[in-house]
């Protein structure tokens, strides 16, 4: 006979494995998929219904901030690769300006507009104080490519 | 400077290496005095960090910009309190503060009364072990005091971020927690080197551990106040990598606090005590290599992905090393287990609460390593959010808040169920009217309704407890109600202040359940003289202005604000334009009372006199910080007082040093 204590140990097994499977089927209905702009510019329809995040660098150019109705419009773009218009209703980040590296997540519409649920730049959340030596357009350039590349 | 600088981390290198070697040679030849020159050596270190930390304050409170670190995170402007501060603002000086803190702990244990004990050798190696590694990768790495090319005028300044008191107090907290962890690893490695398989080792390390997951407390709570204060988002904790990464390391602590009076009591759970420990002193190594690391998109970017190797490598290294310690003295451990008396008892739902932090530790790890898994697995890097963790930790915690409740009334060894029934009929009560209540008062969310009634019924439950225990102690002795309850706790300090831990959770419990469904939000832009109204608050812009203050531009929203109809003053939301910084950093501004905040951001403006606000109302988000405190007072509480439980611990010694 098996004692107490293997017992014990097999239900709280199970109660492990059951905790694991919900864990499982909870995950990707949680999560945001990476994709690139180059990706979503040329096969976007294909990621329809999936909460995406991306990333790009912004064309000051076409940011267009209605204050009154709090809507938010720019593009993003990855160079040579493709470009993605943005929407988003909330506020317009801080140091929203050229080149700046954008993290976006939110669907992707029928248009081909990417609807923006968070918008967020990538340098304000640079703690270390050493990226502040190179802070130039150049280097979130080449920090940008860098990361495409890895 | 420089070479004072530069001989104290060569020196501790060399110190380190000299102290292991010592231990290793007095170990082998049984002398005592070289073990005594060991011991010197930790002296010693504790020394030359303590003079490199000293030496970086200076350079940095004096400005001295010819270095690097000095100049990179300081100016001449900033305040003394940030100047000095910023000596953990960059890798090279976290890395300094992690090693001084950890050869002041050292030195501590080995001259502790504890000096003579067998273990002491192997203890002290571990230490110095950890220490080499740190002074290694300063040295190698990341050199707190390596020299600028050219002197320069003045030096770039701290993140405005990190210029708030919660900076100040948050990194040095948590790293005492995290450093503090390496002295129970330590011991339960040794005892296992040793083979002393009874539970000495947790009683020599119960305050070293209370005292680390004491720190790790503060440190997450600080951490919480900070991001609410300062980021300017209305909320405390978003499920980051790196938050999860100080988390990981409390849920194990907290079910090792746990577990470790079973062993104590019933000479339990050996394997699974000492696993824990080591479990969890590898999540802060873990802890910070995802900090230090930078492999996944983090807010606390601190990217420097060679400091996230050398942290890997020494992760590896003493993970395999443990692991070869624990599987070699596997049978060991089991011998002499103790089984479970019944199922309905103390000890089962003990375990239960094991079992239970250390899922969701293993649910939040999950979680935080799911984007590099399935990137690996599939291609595709699949980042996951907050509504994962919320989804998946709500159960497990509202899980643990019911344990919380039932734990306490279960008998050790055997409980009768009839009892038990008995002791649980008012907190369930208090539980059952809770939730009467808030129906009645047409509160929504039934999630967040059955949460709080059973944080009802868990607090009922503890105040039941406090109540059973002072009215036996009156009855026994006559004291009036004050003095039993001081008698009472003063002579449990470990079991009351175990509760009122409990009762902080309690708390915490109400601020996070509240704030996170029923916490409002308005964006709107609004035009001087118009008003905002969100709940029962109403606010009225007046005007932006602009000044300046130490060189940095701010502008300021006056507003006029009134709840339900009264006047409760102004409220000044501010965006601060830093010299030295490029991107302005926001002032939220907070109202609060006991049941609710007022949180209020300026985000944008087109013109002075139309400007964009966001209006939070945060429901019982003060309770968060008010829980903290409470937990960290029953902590102490249990850790100034309270013997461990000597007559069993007796006498398991006994038992097993006839076995042994």
């Amino acid at each position: 006979m098996m004692s107490k204590n293997k017992k014990i140990v097999m239900g709280l097994g199970l109660a492990a494995v059951a905790f694991v499977i919900m864990m499982f089927s909870t995950m990707p209905s949680a999560g945001s998929k990476e994709i690139t702009i180059a990706d979503l510019s040329k096969n976007g329809s294909k990621y329809e219904g999936d909460y995406i995040m991306t990333q790009g660098l912004l064309n000051k150019e076409s940011v267009k901030w209605d204050a009154d109705k709090l809507e938010l419009r720019f593009e993003l773009y990855e160079e040579g690769k493709g470009t993605l218009q943005v929407f988003h209703k909330g506020i317009k980040p801080d140091n929203f300006s050229e080149d700046v590296i954008v993290l976006v997540e939110g669907f992707i519409q029928e248009d081909g507009v990417f609807e923006a649920e968070k918008v967020q730049t990538k340098c304000p959340t640079k703690y270390e104080g050493e990226d502040m030596e190179n802070y130039d357009t150049e280097m979130h350039k080449e920090m940008y490519k860098n990361d495409k590349q890895e | 400077m420089y070479l004072i600088g530069n001989i104290s981390i060569y020196l501790g290198i060399v110190i380190s290496l000299y102290g292991i070697i010592a231990n290793f040679v007095g170990i082998r030849k049984k002398s005592s005095k070289w073990i005594e020159s060991a011991r010197g050596a930790v002296l010693s270190l504790a020394f030359v960090a303590s003079v490199a930390a000293f030496l970086l304050l200076y350079l940095l409170g004096t400005s001295q910009f010819q270095y690097k670190y000095v100049a990179s995170y300081t100016n001449e402007s900033l305040s003394m309190a940030y100047k000095l501060t910023a000596f953990w603002a960059g890798n090279a000086g976290s890395l300094l503060l992690w090693a001084v803190l950890l050869a002041l702990y050292a030195a501590m244990v080995v001259f502790s009364k504890e000096k003579k004990n067998p273990m002491m050798p192997y203890v002290s190696s571990i230490l110095m072990v950890n220490i080499l590694f740190f002074f290694t990768v300063m040295a190698l790495n990341a050199n707190p005091f390596e020299m600028t090319d050219k002197i320069p005028a003045d030096g770039k300044g701290l993140n405005p971020m990190l210029q708030n008191p919660g900076m100040i107090l948050h990194p040095v907290t948590l790293y005492m927690g995290y450093v503090g962890l390496a002295v129970p690893f330590a011991f339960g490695i040794a005892a296992l080197i040793l083979k002393r398989m009874d539970s000495e080792w947790i009683k020599l390390t119960r305050r070293w551990t209370l005292l680390a997951w004491l720190f790790l407390t503060l440190g997450n709570v600080i951490g919480g106040w900070w991001a609410y204060l300062e980021l300017g988002w209305g909320g405390y904790w978003a499920w980051d990598p790196v938050e999860n990464a100080s988390f990981l390391p409390w849920l194990t602590v907290s079910a090792f606090l746990h577990s470790v009076m079973i062993q104590e009591r019933k000479n339990m759970l050996k394997t699974w005590n000492v696993s824990l420990i080591i479990l969890s002193y590898i999540l802060t190594l873990f802890g910070t290599f995802l900090v230090r690391s930078g492999i996944l998109t983090s807010v606390h970017a601190f990217g420097d992905s060679n400091l996230g190797t050398y942290f890997l490598v020494f992760m590896a290294f003493m993970m395999l090393f443990s692991l070869y310690i624990v599987m070699t003295r596997y049978g060991l451990l089991k011998k002499d287990s103790s089984p479970i008396e019944a199922y309905f008892s103390k000890e089962s739902s003990f375990l239960l609460n094991n079992l239970i932090l250390v899922a969701a530790a293993f649910a939040v790890f999950w979680g935080t390593m799911y984007p590099l898994i399935s990137e690996t697995f599939t291609g595709t890097k699949v980042n996951v959010g907050a509504p994962y963790f919320n989804k998946v930790m709500a159960p497990i915690l509202l899980v643990l808040i019911v344990l919380m409740g039932i734990c306490p009334l279960i008998a050790w060894q055997k409980a009768v169920f009839e009892k038990f029934m008995k002791n649980m009929l008012w907190p369930l009560a208090m539980g059952v009217a809770t939730a009467i209540i808030l129906f009645a008062f047409g509160v929504n969310g039934f999630y967040a309704i059955i949460g709080l009634s059973a944080t009802s019924f868990m607090f009922g439950t503890h105040l039941q407890e406090f109540a059973r225990g002072i009215s036996a102690r009156r009855k026994a002795t006559k004291e009036n109600v004050l003095k039993a309850a001081f008698k009472l706790t003063i002579k449990n300090q470990r079991r009351y202040g175990g509760y009122i831990v409990h009762i902080g959770i309690a708390v915490i419990a109400v601020g996070v359940i509240s704030s996170h469904t029923y916490s409002t939000e308005v964006l709107k832009t609004v035009d001087a003289g118009n008003s905002i109204k969100t709940g029962d608050y109403s606010l009225k812009f007046n005007e932006l202005t602009e000044h300046t203050k130490n060189g940095n531009g701010i502008v300021v929203a006056d507003i006029d604000v009134t709840y339900k109809g009264k006047d409760i003053g102004k409220i000044k939301p501010e965006k601060i334009f830093y010299e030295t910084w490029p991107e302005p950093s926001t002032e939220v501004a907070i109202k609060t009372n006991w049941s609710q905040d007022l949180y209020v951001v300026l985000s944008s403006w087109e013109t002075k006199d139309k400007v964009t606000f966001m209006v939070k109302v945060n429901p019982f988000v003060s309770w968060i910080w008010m829980g903290g405190i409470i937990m960290v007072i029953g902590t102490a509480f249990a850790l100034i007082g309270g013997r461990p439980t000597s007559s069993r611990y007796q006498i398991n010694k006994g038992i097993s040093r006839v076995g042994g």
